[in-house]
């Protein structure tokens, strides 16, 4: 959508609808919430990676004061227990077995979490230890234990209507694509660089942790408030679940504490429902952060990449391979290792791909969604091994990437959107953000990198937008604030439409009862999606008032404006609410728009086509302490080509905290295990960036040609930054110390004993 | 084994925000919960239940203190300041203002700790350089916003009003 | 949240006895709670009574008197770091006191209970070793006994304490005058993964070392000095501090590999920081500016 220029509330960085409550301490979250008669639930957990289930005891626990019930998977008999967006292969509790260390096994529902805890310890549980995979050579060995026995039903969505398990194994699902002659193409190839590539196993830790809370009424309806970044996807799995017709069903959601995509899909809901029925009372459920260890975390993978390159430098064929682990419950899995790899080739014009991926199950915290969905595994092996193939052509890798971007309009995969950006811009601005073309200091390397990534398609949007008598606004979309700040930019949409001041609209919180069907807020797409819905029914009702200004002052609609709350033409000045009089007679009565974004599938691999390429470029300039191996980031540009920013500040918020958390994954984060064992499910012994991990000077910068499918030429944002950051900073510390590094986290350790290995074996 | 001591509740007397509150509370009682669920200011979280993530800081004394971590008992006959008493819509703290205006705010789940370890700090210090600040915000983490804005609200702060108590 | 228990307040050190002489180690001594509390919240303790110590006489104060810096056990690290008597007595403890965990652990946490509570990676652990530190133990039935921190800190979260016996309070000897120190810690995680502390005394010239005391801590069961070392340096030359070596195995010096590091790391590391401390010690003996900035690393 050709944007019309300027603007006068889209575009700028007006203040977000909820700073006020935030820094006041009035935001409502989950936890803050309690109904009357509300019973606190608390979950036992499996110490055992893998293990029978011989029986559970729970006498002792029942008989505990302040106890009213405890339960385990035999009392659901009368519900579906399994739930899952593509396999449902997740139970309400574990059924029979456990599958991971941590998984669910029983639950106490008490007046107070102290008696509850208190009960929890009383239950006696009886387990037979089972051998157990928990990582992926143990999962994909030949006879390996299987970790699902059982052939999984497939979930709802219509991306994953193939799922493609391989029957006797732990792989869940697979996926392979090609363009051109795929792996022959390496036949012409000048040059061909292979390397293999592991991403650590990694946890959102969003502020956060999940949390639900369920109650059902007289008349067998469901109310739920969840923490959750897609209360449709949640109402559909619990309608399914329990039987209950969808409109029967409400999911609320306030704001959430983070989410990253650790809170999509369903992941408390259902058991705090199911235990809400069980009890005739209100159920909340909250868990720890240690919790939330066992509950998501990132696929780690490993990634087999192969480049074949013209002597000229055009790239020719590439492959890529890459092994997903899943955990013990595929989630969405299957999309992560199609999304991750589809793009695993990056921005650039490659005739030959073959690409094939796969969800293997282990016994370990179940792999979700996390910002970037794949694409940072693949990119941190994809733009490294690109890195080493610049420097065995002796060419500089900025210009080697320069010269095989795709171009603005060209085809990516057919049936797939065409390129909506100027990839060389981005390049170009970030190289010249970091001064590549001057020679760094002795003592510091440079490095970039670049990615590109399909939102999740087909997707639908649906939104609501009302005028009030007075004149003001309120939008209805489901639209999850998770502190993006997506809810102000729809406010701001509105309003741009409207022609109204950000402070007379309001947009209320989803609750499925209210707003409107949205597949999800994940994905980038928010903006995008979400945002046409509201700026079409915004336009919905600008139509309207149009319509009734023509008719009271006799001019064509196409002589009328919208200006600051009325409708201006013919030398006339109609304000809303009067307008709103002229066409209910009466000083009651409100406008309704409607706006639907349902594009529909396509001929596109990924079975719809991406309604914007989310492109970004990260370049770094690092310095490593060879003595201890610590490396520090002097400086690290991000850009990301957006199309048009409607809020710039909160863009740019994002993008900061993007960029922080890539260095988390890339510096300091990793799940260690120790077989099936997370020894570190905290956050003493889990390493999160603070305020100290910032580099000295870190730039957030936006490329905005207008070129979105969004409103006003927006794309998405907010996942893009996270991505380059660790082939940026891999690519700095090989152009400063000559180690390539396959593995992250670049702990000091590992880096001190790579530096060790190279002064031993001389350069590669 | 030996029985489970019955909870003896322990009267305390605290000053939350300036305003005096009496109350009968169970010893093992921790402050977070009593000032979230006995007293309704839901401003300081439960995150990370270590001390690590500052989500539930909370000024005594005005020094600020793990509030999950803190028994109750030991506020008898302090000041407590939460997030609530910095200032509200009417009357915005310059912090609270600085916050907002700079876009430091994203989920808000940190952010009354991080503003409450900020007052600290310039209570203590009205002009802190930067790496005063970082390092005053070791225990104040943040998934979201990447610190370079809460640092420069905070930075914003230093030098002016940001030090009125 | 916590298991309910008592709580008891002695205003008095032999009220403190008679209640840890009654419930032993069905009680737990509580100051700051940081460690304790945690561990409670866990149900890795499950303490009956907590004693709280902040009430009795004596056991908060801060004093300095023949040639001793006496830092009572419940005083705070915020206290230590903001003493006047701390920074004139051993300004490397005041210091270094600024860098303990966080603000908010700074605010409660105190000397006595990180002491206690031994955690293998204690900051205090090991730069107090640095001025000879002892600690002072007393029991009802005893009275005060006084046992060096070395043979206090018997290894990880294992003291030579009774378990009728409070510690009340730690006594430093400041270091000779003209001596200069620096405490260095490093480390990604929560916890430093290595504290080395050193301090050194320049003969006049300020060119040679006249005396060394080296800490080294956190990598390994407990915290110790390296004795060979100190003895093998008296006599250098400052410009050969720069190729200090540590005979591990002759020093004792032991490492454990965990998720702070693998044990070899460690022990290169131990290395490598020694040499910086001196480094950045002798620059403070011969009162030279240096840039003494590591990455995740905190030089006091």
């Amino acid at each position: 959508m050709r944007p019309a220029g300027p603007f006068r509330v889209v575009g700028r960085s007006v203040r977000r609808l909820d700073a006020i409550d935030k820094v006041t301490g009035r935001a409502r979250y989950l936890t803050d919430l309690s109904v009357p008669g509300m019973l606190h639930a608390t979950l036992l957990r499996s110490p055992h990676a893998h293990a029978r289930i011989r029986s559970i005891d729970v006498a002792s626990a029942r008989a505990t004061p302040g106890v009213h019930a405890v339960v385990s998977s035999g009392d659901f008999g009368w519900c579906d227990p399994y739930h899952g967006p593509a396999f449902r292969d997740r139970p309400l509790l574990a059924i029979e077995v456990a599958r991971y260390e941590g998984e669910p096994v029983a639950a106490v529902l008490a007046e107070d979490p102290e008696a509850g805890a208190r009960a929890l310890e009383r239950i006696e549980v009886d387990y037979e230890p089972l051998p157990a995979v928990t990582t992926l050579d143990e999962a994909l060995a030949p006879g390996a234990p299987l970790v699902h026995s059982r052939e999984p039903q497939a979930g709802h969505f219509a991306d994953l209507s193939s799922l493609r398990p391989v029957p006797g194994t732990n792989v869940c699902h697979q996926f392979h694509w090609e363009r051109g002659r795929g792996a022959a193409g390496f036949d012409d190839a000048d040059l061909t660089v292979e390397d293999r590539y592991t991403f650590p196993r990694v946890q959102h830790y969003s502020m956060e942790p999940h949390a639900a809370l369920a109650a059902w009424d007289a008349e067998g309806g469901l109310v739920v408030w969840a923490s959750t970044q897609n209360p449709y996807s949640v109402r559909v799995e619990l309608a399914r679940m329990f039987g209950v017709p969808l409109g029967r069903i409400r999911v609320i959601v306030p704001l959430l504490g983070g989410g990253f995509g650790g809170k999509t899909y369903a992941k408390l809901e259902p058991i705090t429902s199911a235990l809400a029925r069980l009890a005739g009372r209100p159920v909340r459920l909250a868990i720890s952060a240690e919790e939330a260890f066992r509950t998501v975390r990132r696929c780690d993978a490993r990634v087999r990449v192969r480049l074949g390159l013209r002597r000229d430098g055009r790239i020719w064929a590439a492959e890529c391979v890459a092994d997903f682990d899943v955990g013990a419950y595929a989630d969405i899995g299957p999309r992560i290792v199609q999304k991750g790899i589809y793009t695993a080739t990056g921005p650039y014009r490659i005739p030959h791909v073959a690409l094939h991926s796969q969800a293997v199950y282990t016994n370990t915290t179940p792999g979700g969604a996390f910002r970037g969905f794949g694409v940072p595994q693949l990119a941190w092996a994809f733009e490294s091994l690109l890195d080493d193939a610049a420097r065995r052509l002796d060419r500089d890798p900025v210009e080697l990437r320069r010269q095989n971007l795709l171009a603005h309009g060209e085809e990516f995969a057919p049936g797939d959107t065409p390129i909506d950006g100027k990839f060389e811009e981005s390049l170009g601005r970030a190289a010249e953000a970091i001064r590549w073309t001057q020679a760094a200091a002795a003592d510091r390397g440079r490095g970039v990198a670049m990615m590109m990534k399909a939102s999740v398609a087909p997707t639908v949007s649906e939104a609501i937008v009302r005028l009030h008598a007075d004149g003001s606004v309120t939008v209805l979309a489901s639209t999850v604030e998770m502190g993006q700040g997506a809810r102000t930019v729809l406010a701001q949409i509105a309003a741009e439409v409207l022609a109204v001041p950000i402070e007379r609209v309001s947009v209320a919180g989803p609750d499925t009862a209210i707003t409107p069907y949205d597949q999800t807020t994940s994905s980038s797409r928010s903006t995008t999606m979400m945002g046409r819905a509201v700026q079409e029914a915004a336009e919905d009702v600008r139509q309207q008032l149009l319509r009734i200004a023509a008719g009271r002052i006799d001019a064509p609609l196409a002589e009328l404006t919208l200006h600051d709350g009325h409708v201006r033409g013919r030398g006339a000045q109609l304000a809303y609410p009067d307008l709103l009089v002229e066409r209910f007679g009466m000083g009651g009565g409100e406008l309704i728009g409607r706006g639907i974004v349902a594009p529909g599938r396509s001929a596109a691999p990924l079975g719809g086509s991406t309604p914007f390429w989310e492109m970004a470029v990260g370049a770094a300039t690092v310095r490593v302490d060879e003595e201890t191996g610590a490396v520090t980031i002097d400086e690290y540009v991000s850009v990301a080509d957006v199309g048009q920013r409607i809020n710039p500040q909160q863009c740019e918020g994002q993008d900061e905290g993007a960029v922080m958390q890539g260095l988390g994954h890339t510096l300091l984060e990793e799940m260690v295990y120790d077989g099936g064992q997370l020894l570190n499910p905290n956050l003493v012994d889990y390493r999160v960036p603070r305020a100290s991990d910032l580099p000295a000077r870190l730039r957030c910068l936006f490329v905005e040609n207008g070129d979105g499918a969004g409103p006003f030429g927006a794309k998405g944002v907010g996942e893009g930054s996270l991505i380059p950051v660790s082939p940026a900073v891999g690519n700095a510390l090989a152009r400063l110390t000559g180690v390539r590094f396959r593995e992250l986290p670049l702990t000091p350790e590992r880096v001190w004993r790579a530096l060790r290995a190279r002064r031993r074996e001389g350069p590669a | 084994m030996p029985a489970t001591p019955t909870p003896s509740p322990s009267s305390l007397s605290i000053r939350v925000n300036g305003r005096r509150v009496d109350l009968e509370v169970p010893t093992h009682a921790l402050l977070l919960d009593v000032l979230r669920d006995r007293l309704d200011l839901k401003g300081a979280k439960r995150s990370c239940d270590m001390q690590v993530c500052g989500a539930c800081t909370v000024l005594v004394d005005g020094a600020p203190v793990s509030a999950c971590t803190y028994l109750a008992v030991e506020a008898d006959g302090r000041d407590v300041v939460t997030v609530e008493g910095l200032g509200g819509p009417e009357a915005l703290h310059p912090l609270q203002e600085a916050f907002v205006d700079h876009g430091a705010v994203q989920c808000g789940f940190c952010t009354s700790g991080m503003l409450l370890s900020a007052k600290a700090l310039l209570d203590e210090r009205a002009a802190p350089s930067e790496a005063e600040i970082v390092h005053h915000l070791r225990g104040n983490l943040c998934r979201c916003t990447g610190y370079r804005k809460i640092v420069d609200a905070i930075l914003a702060c230093a030098g002016g009003s940001g030090s009125a108590a | 949240m916590l298991r309910p228990f008592e709580l008891r307040r002695p205003a008095t050190l032999p009220e403190l006895g008679a209640i840890l002489g009654e419930h032993r180690d069905a009680a737990a001594l509580y100051a700051g709670g940081s460690e304790l509390l945690v561990l409670m919240k866990e149900g890795l303790v499950r303490p009956r009574v907590l004693i709280d110590v902040k009430r009795v006489a004596g056991l908060g104060e801060i004093a300095a008197a023949d040639g001793t810096l006496r830092i009572g056990a419940a005083v705070t690290h915020r206290t230590v770091e903001r003493s006047p008597v701390v920074h004139a007595h051993c300004p490397l403890v005041a210091e270094a006191a600024r860098f303990v965990a966080n603000v908010r652990v700074r605010s409660v946490g105190t000397v006595g209970g990180n002491l206690a509570f031994a955690d293998p990676h204690s900051d205090l652990a090991t730069l107090y070793l640095l001025f000879d530190a002892r600690v002072a133990l007393w029991s009802g039935a005893g009275g005060e006994r006084e046992l060096p921190l070395a043979d206090f800190v018997r290894g990880p979260y294992e003291t030579a304490r009774r378990d009728d016996e409070v510690l009340t309070e730690v006594r430093l000897h400041p270091l000779p005058p003209g001596a200069a120190g620096a405490y260095l810690k490093f480390g990604v995680h929560e916890r430093p993964t290595l504290g080395v502390a050193a301090a050194l005394s320049l003969d006049p010239a300020r060119r040679r070392v006249a005396a060394a005391r080296l800490a080294v801590g956190c990598i390994g069961a407990r915290p110790q000095r390296l004795a060979g070392l100190e003895r093998g340096l008296v006599g250098a030359p400052v410009e050969a501090l720069a190729a200090a070596r540590v005979d591990a195995g002759a020093e004792g010096l032991d490492a454990i590999t965990d998720l702070h590091g693998s044990a070899d790391y460690k022990l290169e590391m131990a290395q490598v920081f020694v040499r910086r401390a001196l480094r950045l010690a002798a620059a403070r003996g011969m009162r030279q500016d240096i840039d003494a900035r590591y990455a995740h690393t905190v030089a006091v």
